[in-house]
């Protein structure tokens, strides 16, 4: 399972930079930088901020999110976000391995409606508080190759956006999925919509509550958490990647409709 | 049940905000003179469909834009205010945008 989700994260990432066509009309609702030179649709929390700018909400992006969660979740984080697959590919980098508290998980929420949101509808969006002048998407993506494509570049904010990059591949190195957990803000949104979403996994009968899906989750939700069980209450932080499913024992796990 | 009620209710709202947004809702957005003036006072040309490179006198143009193609302008930080509220074009024209890339934000 784990080999087809790395196959289809890659064929994602690829398709969303694969440069041969611009479609920004279009957002999809995961990070990948429009701002890419090679960059296929736009993304949603670059157009969110550019709108409330604007004092105006995108409705086909809200839309497009919602929709997204509504039907999946954050499925689409657990199988087509090229962030969620590059941060799959750090963790696999032998380096020193370390827990975060669970609280930590509100901070995307905060950091929502602080720097998507907020900032550019009181300030600016050039306001360097702004988050996609922070975000290490847009740095890897935007920022580096825009600024070798025109030889120059702002050399100052190019290295703070570098030391917030460098930054978060260490804690990513560190901590499975810790940009997803603790500060994406459209896995925020996502996480809004698992409660609600169609497509989710769910146990059967045969569910001997062994936890062993507990152990192997990488956003470590329990099956047993009161109010905020992964698959009884639909846990907010489930990317259904189906990881408990490979390691269920009594192979009791499905996705809906599975 | 009531998990289900929400889904659909949400399903509903989300396909009704993309349905119109995508075709039903439209922006006004006003082209920027000043910026054409100053690009024509650097002595670049510009050919754009609608407007005559001859004209000594450019008028302030409204256009009609659907939502997918704000989106696209937003892309290239492309739409501002005037100080009256008006959308405006950071460009001199937003059809100047089509078929570019966008530069970092």
């Amino acid at each position: 399972m784990e080999t087809l989700r790395l196959k289809v994260q890659l064929a994602f990432a690829i398709l969303f930079n694969i440069g041969l066509f611009q479609w920004h009309t279009v957002c999809f609702p995961v990070l990948n930088c429009h701002s890419c030179p090679i960059s296929v649709f736009s993304c949603p929390l670059g157009v969110i901020g550019q709108f409330t700018q604007l004092g105006l909400v995108p409705l086909t992006v809200v839309g497009g999110i919602a929709l997204a969660g509504v039907i999946g979740g954050r499925i689409l984080c657990g199988w087509a976000c090229p962030f969620g697959f590059a941060q799959e590919l750090l963790y696999k980098i032998p380096y020193f391995k370390f827990r975060i508290p669970s609280w930590t998980r509100f901070v995307k929420y905060g950091v929502l409606g602080g720097l998507v949101i907020a900032v550019p509808f009181f300030l600016s969006t050039q306001s360097p508080l702004y988050f996609c002048r922070l975000c290490p998407v847009a740095t890897i993506e935007s920022a580096i190759p825009w600024a070798v494509i025109k030889g120059s570049t702002d050399v100052a904010w190019l290295s703070v956006r570098l030391v917030i990059l460098f930054a978060v591949i260490i804690l990513v190195m560190g901590h499975r999925r810790f940009f997803c957990k603790v500060i994406c803000p459209l896995g925020a949104c996502l996480s809004l919509c698992n409660r609600v979403a169609a497509v989710f996994p769910e146990r059967t009968e045969d569910c001997t509550e062994c936890t062993v899906c507990a152990k192997v989750c990488p956003m470590e939700t329990d099956p047993r958490a009161k109010g905020a069980a992964v698959f009884d209450n639909h846990a907010e932080e489930c990317i259904s990647c189906l990881e408990c499913r490979k390691k269920c024992p009594t192979e009791s796990i499905r996705l809906w409709g599975g | 049940m009531v998990r289900k009620a929400f889904t659909y209710t949400l399903m509903i709202l989300s396909l009704a905000a993309i349905v119109y947004g995508g075709f039903g809702r439209k922006f006004t957005v006003f082209d920027n003179l000043e910026k054409f003036d100053q690009l024509k006072n650097l002595g670049i040309k510009i050919k754009l469909p609608g407007y005559q490179q001859e004209s000594p006198q450019l008028k302030v143009e409204s256009q009609a834009f659907t939502e997918p193609e704000v989106v696209n302008a937003t892309t290239f930080d492309g739409i501002g205010r005037y100080k009256d509220g008006r959308l405006m074009s950071k460009y001199p024209d937003l059809r100047m945008l089509k078929g570019r890339r966008p530069c970092p934000t």
